[in-house]
């Protein structure tokens, strides 16, 4: 299960970022993953329970903003998302292409006393 | 719920593990150890090219192993026979290594002494290819049987190594496998990427794997 080593691996930063900021409960976790990362949201979400129990995100809530894969055409210059034009600039056909975001795995923010 | 309030983290959550992988990088440049990551499938010959690739070097170089593999008791004492160093890590279960356990590895194996030290991480495409472990170069075992979309299905892996290597090429006949397909879809995802076919059972390939160790570890020792 690969999702369960990367939840581990969020659960340690935010007990860091817990005891630096002296907080004592926190109701809610939100992440941020791209629609290219190997992330699976669904997978995330069903090994979570398990991941945090004992830990500071025991009985939190878990958010998963997901960022489009999207890219900029190097011929017209396009803003497209990958996934839905099949990596071909939507416009001018091309493949020729800077990518812009998707591939983030990112601890966004909680919701904490 | 009132005393509750947002409190914005906005952490990649790899960015601790890239910062203990870069220092640990600097510690074995320091100490003067090559560290190899060696990542497969299970069964896909790492044991058995890591014990060819000792016999061949060990007269050379003090070389080190630390065995991370879930069989990797047996493992261990496989490449205990060659004489090398070699230290068992209790992974826990976990499907992947990260720098934290690389080190802890490194520490039992003492460094000091160490030109070449190899981790056999666990046996998967997928976690170990996300976690930098501190090593000096990448390689990855694609054995034959596995067969030829494997750049397909596992593309991270394939695009973060230096080296490749395809292992059982003896019994490629046996197999509908396109070694030429292979190199292309390797190729189309890391330019950079060094192919070797290999027979870690005839031995065939393993002196041109040989030579690029001992290239890359005089480069880095030097
Ligand atoms: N035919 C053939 N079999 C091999 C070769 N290399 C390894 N094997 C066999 O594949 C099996 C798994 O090898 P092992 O080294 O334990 O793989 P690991 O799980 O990646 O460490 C063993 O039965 C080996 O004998 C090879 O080059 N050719
Ligand atoms: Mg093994
Ligand atoms: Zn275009």
């Amino acid at each position: 299960m690969h999702e369960l080593g990367v939840v581990i691996e969020v659960v340690k930063t935010v007990e860091k970022f817990a005891a630096a900021n002296h907080l004592v409960k926190i109701d809610t976790l939100v992440l941020q993953i791209g629609e290219l990362s190997s992330m699976i949201p669904r997978y995330i979400k069903e090994c979570y329970p398990a991941a945090v129990d004992g830990t500071i995100l025991q009985d939190t809530e878990l958010k998963i903003e997901i960022i489009p894969g999207n890219a900029i055409c190097k011929d017209c210059n396009k803003v497209f998302n990958i996934i839905k034009n099949n990596g071909k600039c939507p416009c001018c056909k091309s493949k020729n292409w800077d990518l812009l975001s998707g591939k983030e795995f990112f601890i966004k923010e909680i919701v904490a006393c | 719920m009132s005393n509750f309030k947002v409190l914005e983290i906005k952490q990649n959550v790899f960015e601790n593990n890239n910062r203990l992988a870069d220092s640990l990088r600097k510690d074995l440049k320091k100490d003067k150890t090559f560290l190899l990551n060696l990542m497969s499938s299970p069964g896909s010959g790492k044991t058995t090219t890591l014990t060819k690739t000792i016999n061949s070097l060990k007269d050379e170089m003090n070389i080190g192993v630390i065995e991370a593999d879930i069989d990797s008791s047996v493992d261990a004492n496989t490449i205990f026979q060659t004489g090398a160093k070699v230290i068992q890590l209790h992974t826990g279960g976990m499907c992947h290594l990260d720098a934290g356990m690389t080190k802890q590895g490194l520490i039992g194996l003492g460094t000091k002494e160490i030109d070449f030290a190899i981790l056999e991480n666990v046996g998967n495409l997928v976690c170990p290819a996300e976690f930098d472990t501190g090593a000096s170069k990448n390689a990855m075992i694609l054995s034959v049987p596995e067969g030829d979309d494997k750049p397909l299905k596992y593309p991270l892996m394939f695009s973060i190594v230096d080296v490749l290597l395809i292992n059982k090429i003896d019994v490629i006949e046996h197999f509908d496998f396109d070694l030429e397909a292979v190199k292309e879809r390797a190729m189309k995802l890391n330019p950079n990427i060094k192919i070797i076919p290999i027979s870690a059972r005839t031995g065939e390939g393993i002196d041109e794997w040989v030579d690029w160790i001992r290239t890359e570890v005089k480069k880095w020792n030097s």
